[in-house]
């Protein structure tokens, strides 16, 4: 049952990065966590989660905030994604399908929306709501593709619809296929699943209703959005991986295919008009308006096995998976490639956050 | 010499303890054992026998019979769920479970789950502390647990059955018939053992101040099982065992809001069983057949499923003959052919064959001697030489040595080799040298044995993620484990009254060679105390369990542990004598009501109840 667990996540294992930014254009620490970066610590299969914090000037780190302020209080299972809105922060467990709500400055639990949430992936917030992708039942990969659980597990996944103002479920939204990571941009929603789908499924938020998706290929995980383009990654197995470029106002997709040196392509992120994208653990960069890849990395890093990736403010961040059994970790470069900080984080770092 | 310290620490806790296990151990008529080699081959080493008196004072599930009663230590996911053990330092799959002189360890994942098994489907339970690969193969490095039916040849017609109600509905059904005379014999059990097992949290609240419980923790645990024996005459012997078993179990939560799943496994195992006695020459042939199944269902109210199964069959023949009065020597040729097939790892089919080869010598009778080598022969992996070398020797009236060596392996499992994706294929056996030394005390009713052990392990078996976010099993790690083990026992009796008691103490070092640290789940210190008391037809008892903390996190985090805890029962019982015996009792589990777990997030019930009915007719 053990492995069985295991086995469903290491399937799943979708792999994180994020940045959420958001508009406080104060200084003041409101907090003592606030100006500083959160890591998210998925936890094992026993364990539950963690979130361990560091400080922008790097100097006051904490390893594992969560449990340190609310005690007893059990994250979860499989921590997976935070986001932020107002004064909260937003922790999304999905093997507990709860959303533990915390000041984001304190990190006090405020609330916990534990209902209609199944599976919860990634949230974005538009206008006091959050809209939470959930991967509902998975098909099981035993099945042949006409199996009644194998179609269920492959077209039940849902936005979930949750009021902010009260932390509770509102509604959801059914998205005919699977969903992971999602983008919100001008009253839309983007998603994309790197299983078993091939296509950025697209939803109104004003009409609940999805829309013709844009075919970009299978294997698609990290999705940024741009100056109204979208940059997703893809890096489908034993072929070449490619960043999907998707220009928001016509769908229009065009393509950055990378030579076979960089297949398996990991992760992507977006920072001043630049796109810093990881093959195995090591970082490359090149201009938004590249048409090719760069083959020199600007890191190498020690990561065995990268598992969180985000570029903010000047500086790449990048987590490694570790082994599940250790606290593993995190490593803090410059964009020159040099190594700012090594931080022991908690088991199974998967995301960065930016509180600032 | 810290060791040493800590014994002398240890006898001096142990001693303020009184206690008393060994109730009736009724002086049969013929017996015979079904694991004949069980008694033969381990005179050089530490075996605890608790017989169906000790069986019948405990919970069903041997989870709780082994915890209160042995060495050993339980990992358990709640009350009556998934639960796995470590002995002597060791992993759930380096213990072997030997159900009549057969190994029953899963193949699938190659441990056993103690909440699966009633203790009350057997005559007796016996742990048998470290190396056994020589005679029961895989999985027997900490050592074994022997899970035995005997039957008896000479006229009876008994009936025992025992009715369990407790908090959380906890029911238990046990029934057990022995009907035989000096040709045939039967023995005809029944159990089932269940509970909704919706118990509170001890001072666990919600974020929003609600009590919380063990949700979804439902469980409910069938065996059926039928033995048979026919004498043909006085020199041949047939019997057959048959167990059939289903475990239907719900998986309690961590967190409310986590999706319901629920777990069913379960077995059917037969063996058929041939004894030939010729004098000098003794013949014995095995055959069993033995089936595995588990269904695993993510979310409980759909029909999905992942599921697994296999079956094996072993025969064994194992020729016994006397060259001197003083030597008997054994030849065990044994074959296994299993089949697998599972939605995680495809289908497959694994065949090993070995040999082996015993010698057992007893000089005089305080002076025995034993020694053995087997290796085995499969295409699958390289199997390592495994030897077994023992002697005992009773130096005075009241003290014995004995001296054990032994080479002993854990074979990787269907999971291990055939898992899609990640299994692989190139995997060692896991394999350990190891050596222990014990000193047995006698003074009047006193017995004190005491062992000291040390033991290596290597090409430990590990899943370890891939660049690819794959898993995969890799020979990694190193592992050193030594320790001792106390086991007390003492009975005495003044005029009417009774008293005995029985304690263990284990203290386990087992680290990983290269990083020096325990490994995780792996508890320091264990200690287990029973005392009881009887008097004509009342008798009581108290049995009191330590287990000290353990780290959950291979890098040893001071902050990641599961703290120490202990837990005490009381149970007192009058026998009405109605029918030839008719005990009614009563329990008080967690007595002192304290909070426990052995596993993060899987609180243990608090005080609770239970009372039975033990007829015998």
């Amino acid at each position: 049952m053990k492995l069985t667990k295991m086995f469903l996540l290491a399937l799943s294992v979708s792999l994180f990065v994020s940045c959420s930014n958001d508009d406080d254009n104060s200084n003041d620490p409101k907090g003592v966590y606030d100006n500083g970066v959160f890591i998210l610590n998925e936890g094992n299969f026993t364990s539950g989660g963690s979130v361990s914090f560091i400080s922008d000037d790097l100097n006051t780190f904490e390893q594992s905030v969560y449990s340190a302020v609310n005690g007893n209080d059990i994250i979860g299972t499989y921590v997976q994604n935070i986001f932020f809105d107002g004064d909260n922060a937003y922790i999304i467990a999905g093997g507990s399908n709860v959303i533990n709500v915390v000041n984001r400055y304190t990190f006090k639990l405020v609330a916990k929306i534990d209902s209609g949430l199944k599976n919860p992936r990634y949230g974005v917030v538009k206008n006091g709501k959050a809209y939470v992708t959930n991967a509902n039942t998975y098909a099981p990969y035993d099945k042949p593709a006409d199996d009644a659980a194998v179609i269920t597990g492959n077209t039940d996944d849902y936005v979930a619809v949750i009021n902010l103002a009260t932390n509770t479920f509102e509604s959801k939204i059914d998205l005919n296929g699977t969903a992971n990571r999602i983008v919100e941009e001008n009253g839309k929603l983007y998603i994309t699943e790197p299983y078993n789908s091939n296509k950025l499924i697209i939803v109104n938020i004003a009409t609940k209703t999805v829309e013709t998706p844009v075919t970009i290929g299978s294997s698609a995980d990290s999705v940024e959005e741009e100056d109204g383009v979208l940059y997703i990654l893809r890096s489908p197995y034993g072929n070449r991986s490619e960043i999907v470029k998707v220009k928001l106002s016509d769908k229009s997709v065009s393509k950055v295919t990378f030579p076979e040196a960089l297949d398996g392509a990991g992760y992507l992120d977006i920072e001043d008009d630049k796109i810093y994208y990881t093959v195995g653990s090591s970082v490359y960069t090149i201009n938004t308006n590249a048409t090719t890849a760069s083959l020199t990395p600007i890191i190498n890093s020690p990561v065995a096995n990268l598992y969180g990736f985000a570029v903010e403010d000047n500086r790449i961040y990048l987590a490694d998976s570790g082994d599940y059994k250790t606290n593993s970790k995190a490593y803090i470069y410059n964009l020159t490639g040099t190594l700012q900080k090594e931080l022991t984080v908690g088991i199974g770092p998967n995301g960065f956050y930016f509180n600032d | 010499m810290t060791l040493r310290i800590r014994f002398a620490f240890s006898l001096f806790l142990l001693c303020q303890f009184i206690s008393a296990q060994n109730d009736t151990i009724t002086k049969l008529k013929e017996v015979v054992v079904s694991d004949a080699n069980l008694k033969k081959y381990s005179n050089s080493q530490s075996v605890l026998k608790l017989n169906d008196s000790i069986i019948n004072k405990n919970e069903a599930l041997l989870t709780d019979l082994l915890n209160f009663n042995s060495t050993i230590y339980f990992k358990e996911y709640g009350r009556g769920m998934l639960s796995t053990v470590s002995f002597r330092g060791t992993t759930a799959s380096q213990t072997a479970v030997i159900w009549n002189g057969i190994n029953i360890n899963s193949q699938m994942n190659g441990s056993t789950d103690f909440n699966t098994i009633s203790g009350t489907d057997y005559n007796s339970v016996s742990v048998k502390a470290g190396g056994g690969s020589l005679i029961y193969g895989s999985g027997a490095i900490g050592g074994t647990v022997h899970l035995n039916n005997d039957l008896a040849f000479y006229n009876r017609f008994e009936n025992s059955l025992k009715l369990d109600y407790g908090s959380f509905n906890t029911i238990g059904i046990n029934y057990k018939a022995n009907i035989s005379n000096e040709k045939w014999s039967t023995q005809i059990g029944f159990s089932k053992n269940s509970s909704t097992n919706d118990y509170k949290y001890l001072n666990q609240y919600t974020w929003r101040g609600e009590q919380r419980w063990n949700q979804n923790g439902e469980y409910d645990v069938i065996t059926v099982s039928a033995n048979l024996g026919y004498k043909l005459d006085a020199k041949n012997t047939l019997r057959l065992y048959t167990q059939t078993s289903n475990t239907d179990r719900n998986t309690s939560l961590i967190v409310e809001s986590e999706t319901k799943s629920k777990y069913v496994n379960g077995f059917n195992r037969n063996l058929l069983e041939y004894d030939g006695d010729f004098g000098r020459l003794k013949a014995n042939f095995k055959t069993a057949y033995i089936f595995e199944n588990y269904q695993y269902f993510a979310n409980k109210d759909l029909n999905n499923y992942s599921y697994g199964k296999t079956e094996s069959l072993t025969t064994k023949a194992d020729l016994g003959y006397s060259l001197f009065k003083s030597t008997q020597i054994n030849a065990i040729l044994d074959y296994n052919r299993t089949k697998g097939f599972g939605s995680g790892f495809g289908n497959n089919t694994r065949e090993i064959s070995s040999a082996s080869f015993l010698v057992k010598q007893d000089f005089n009778e305080d002076w025995k001697n034993e020694f053995g080598i087997r290796k085995e022969f499969t295409a699958n992996y390289q199997s390592p030489v495994l030897f077994s070398f023992g002697s005992s020797c009773q130096l005075s009236e009241f003290y014995q040595l004995k001296l054990n060596l032994s080479r002993n392996f854990r074979i990787p499992t269907f999971n291990d080799l055939y898992w899609e994706e990640g299994g692989n294929r190139n995997l060692k056996p896991e394999s350990s040298y190891q050596a222990e030394i014990g000193n047995v005390f006698t003074f009047r009713n006193i017995t004190l044995t005491q062992t000291f052990y040390y033991f290596k392990i290597k090409d430990m078996l590990q899943w370890v993620p891939g660049n690819n976010g794959i898993w995969s099993p890799q020979n990694t790690n190193k592992v050193a484990s030594y320790g001792a083990e106390t086991l007390l026992s003492w009975k005495k009796q003044f005029g009417k009254n009774i008293f005995a008691a029985n304690a263990t103490y284990a203290h386990t070092i087992s680290e990983n060679v290269v990083t020096k640290k325990q490994l995780f789940f792996v508890p320091f210190n264990k200690v287990t105390a029973a005392v009881s008391y009887s008097r004509n037809r009342i008798s009581a008892n108290y049995q009191f369990l330590y287990n000290g903390f353990v780290y959950t996190q291979e890098d040893n985090d001071p902050k990641k542990i599961v703290p120490a805890y202990n837990v005490s029962n009381i149970a007192i019982n009058y026998d009405f004598k109605l029918l030839s015996s008719c005990k009614v009792g009563f329990q008080v589990l967690n007595v002192w009501n304290k909070f426990y777990q052995s596993l993060e997030y899987r609180p243990m019930p608090g005080r609770n109840y239970n009372m039975y009915l033990n007829l015998k007719f």
